[in-house]
């Protein structure tokens, strides 16, 4: 159905048209779309996200979690939405292809419909092994690569996607734990600010007792 | 009661509040005293409500220079002071933090008042300009919740909106029509959107403001010209001079207030606390996040409006009001140790509602 649907040829254009279809096929961005439009129908079946991962987060999170976490669009990779697959231009169509091809780790991904978590995902396990871990989603986190932090907010990728927080975005993780690294990473700041505040209270406090004793003073003299 | 004996009445009402032999220097500071006894704590509480205050003022005209107003650029303008601002992270961490903890400040504020019978005469007015301040902090929470237009401020905001709605419904006549202008009125136009941005950014950052200062220097002034209330019901351990012992205390509890702010600020950022989809660009056309709810100082009106029947809550809301307000006439002959328990079942009310609200919603709402 999809090859017929990309070629007129083969659909069965009436002779008296034959002119009016070459003429049509001749122009040089109707090939083009036309590419596009097979690269879209023909992977189409497999452009649905993957709603097992985000499903088993949000269970064992318990918070709310949307297809932002691997996706470009919150919304999914299906639409005409930045980021979704009726979007796409030929570049990014072609690279989308180069993308699901990755189906064995190590190959550098970059599909216009992840986001930077989502690449990290199919090249570091491949999209054959990703599309296996359908029926199991924790383990996923298993074979992620431990150490991994793509927002450097000290909190791994892997705690990330089990905790349901977006492991691309530095200000969102478990509270305690950023809190834990961002200390350790200020400390020297948070060090300075507190001995500037006791100094400064010191001192006030002291400025504000010499002007209460002047302000005595100046009482007894009168 | 003729004209003249009104007249003559008020006269005297407002000079025995507003005492002009008082209003010297001298009274007001050098020869103020305050208590001190077990419950002197409570005294840095108004203290502490104005210091995040201050906060909110500075912190707030620092993002006033990045921050844009308008539905296109309003999500990106906060994401820009956030991400690429020097300091932006901080500052609006900072102004989002002393936030709560200013309304957190107002209400310990205002229930250790209630118990410490600190509205009691001469201070009806301190009391009740405390509950206008009260009333126009959670407005500039409401109004501030909107102004970053992501997906939990327009939903919650759209929410909050329609209550005011709602009510006209449980009014008479040609009432039932004046909580649909009110609303309106709010919004700007058929649904929250620019008009309602330019609306709540005007309130949040002009006209609550406003109000805020003329209100706090007349709660201020009240409160120095009659001094600390007692607080408690045998006499104190001692007094202490306002100025400078007293002061100073306040200084150095602002001090720690400013420093658990700055490192609260610095290492957890406040949008940690919630799922990032809320925290995502408002979109129209796009799915709504699970999840939308108001800031946690409104869960305890938030969760029984969502168990309870509207009605329940308006007349509940009203009678508290209402109460709130006439506390000086109402609790006047009411002993200490009775407005104490009272304050404590509020202070309990408050807490469960706000830790646990979503847990007691889900018992029995499945």
């Amino acid at each position: 159905m999809n090859s017929k649907a990309s070629n007129p040829r083969d659909a069965g254009t009436p002779r008296p048209g034959k002119e009016l279809a070459e003429q049509f096929l001749n122009f040089p961005s109707v090939p083009l779309c036309l590419c596009g439009l097979l690269v879209f129908l023909l992977s189409s079946p497999s452009a649905l996200a993957y709603p097992e991962f985000q499903a088993f987060v949000a269970k064992s999170s318990g918070r709310t979690v949307n297809c932002a976490m691997c996706h470009a669009n919150s919304d999914g990779p299906e639409g005409t939405g930045p980021g979704q697959i009726g979007h796409l231009n030929a570049a990014e169509l072609e690279r989308l292809g180069r993308a699901r091809s990755a189906l064995q780790p190590g190959q550098n991904v970059d599909s216009p419909i992840l986001n930077a978590f989502g690449n990290h995902i199919i090249k570091s396990i491949g999209k054959e092994k990703f599309v296996e871990l359908k029926v199991s989603p924790a383990h996923l986190a298993d074979l992620l690569p431990p150490d991994s932090d793509l927002d450097q907010d000290g909190i791994p990728d892997v705690r990330e996607y089990l905790d349901g927080t977006l492991p691309i975005n530095h200000n969102d993780g478990n509270p305690l734990l950023l809190f834990r690294h961002n200390f350790r990473a200020n400390l020297v700041a948070i060090a300075l600010t507190l001995a500037a505040t006791v100094c400064g209270v010191w001192g006030l406090g002291h400025l504000l007792h010499g002007l209460a004793a002047a302000s005595r003073i100046k009482d007894t003299e009168d | 009661m003729n004209l003249p004996e009104i007249i003559k009445n008020s006269e005297a009402y407002v000079a025995e509040r507003f005492p002009v032999e008082k209003m010297s220097y001298s009274a007001m500071v050098v020869k103020k005293e305050v208590p001190v006894h077990r419950l002197s704590w409570a005294y840095y509480m108004g203290g502490l409500a104005l210091f995040f205050f201050g906060v909110q003022m500075v912190t707030g005209l620092l993002l006033l220079f990045y921050y844009q107003p308008t539905v296109s650029d309003a999500h990106a303008s906060v994401e820009f002071i956030t991400d690429h601002v020097p300091g932006g992270s901080l500052v609006r961490n900072m102004h989002a933090w002393a936030s709560s903890m200013m309304i957190a400040a107002v209400m310990v504020h205002l229930l250790t008042a209630f118990a410490m019978k600190a509205f009691a005469k001469p201070r009806e007015i301190t009391w009740v300009t405390g509950v206008v301040l009260l009333g126009i902090t959670f407005g500039l929470g409401f109004t501030g919740y909107l102004l970053p237009w992501h997906q939990v401020a327009v939903n919650a905001t759209k929410i909050g909106l329609q209550s005011v709605q709602e009510v006209g419904q449980y009014l008479p006549g040609a009432m039932a029509e004046w909580p649909r202008i009110v609303k309106e009125t709010i919004q700007g136009e058929a649904a929250v959107g620019q008009a309602t941005l330019s609306r709540f950014f005007a309130l949040h950052v002009i006209i609550l403001p406003l109000a805020m200062m003329a209100t706090l220097g007349l709660h201020l002034l009240s409160v120095q010209l009659h001094g600390m209330s007692r607080g408690i019901d045998g006499p104190p351990k001692r007094q202490e001079k306002f100025f400078p012992t007293f002061f100073i205390k306040d200084l150095t509890v602002w001090g720690f207030a400013f420093i658990i702010l700055f490192v609260i600020a610095l290492c957890v950022p406040f949008e940690s606390l919630y799922s990032y989809p809320l925290f995502e660009p408002f979109n129209p056309k796009g799915s709504t996040p699970d999840g939308i709810k108001p800031e946690w100082y409104f869960y305890f009106l938030y969760y029984p409006l969502e168990l309870l029947p509207f009605w329940v809550i308006l007349v509940g809301s009203t009678v508290l009001g209402a109460v709130l307000m006439g506390t000086p006439w109402i609790f006047q002959n009411t002993s200490r140790r009775t407005l104490q328990i009272l304050a404590v079942l509020a202070a309990l009310y408050l807490f469960v509602m706000t830790v646990f609200g979503e847990q007691i919603y889900h018992m029995f709402k499945g």
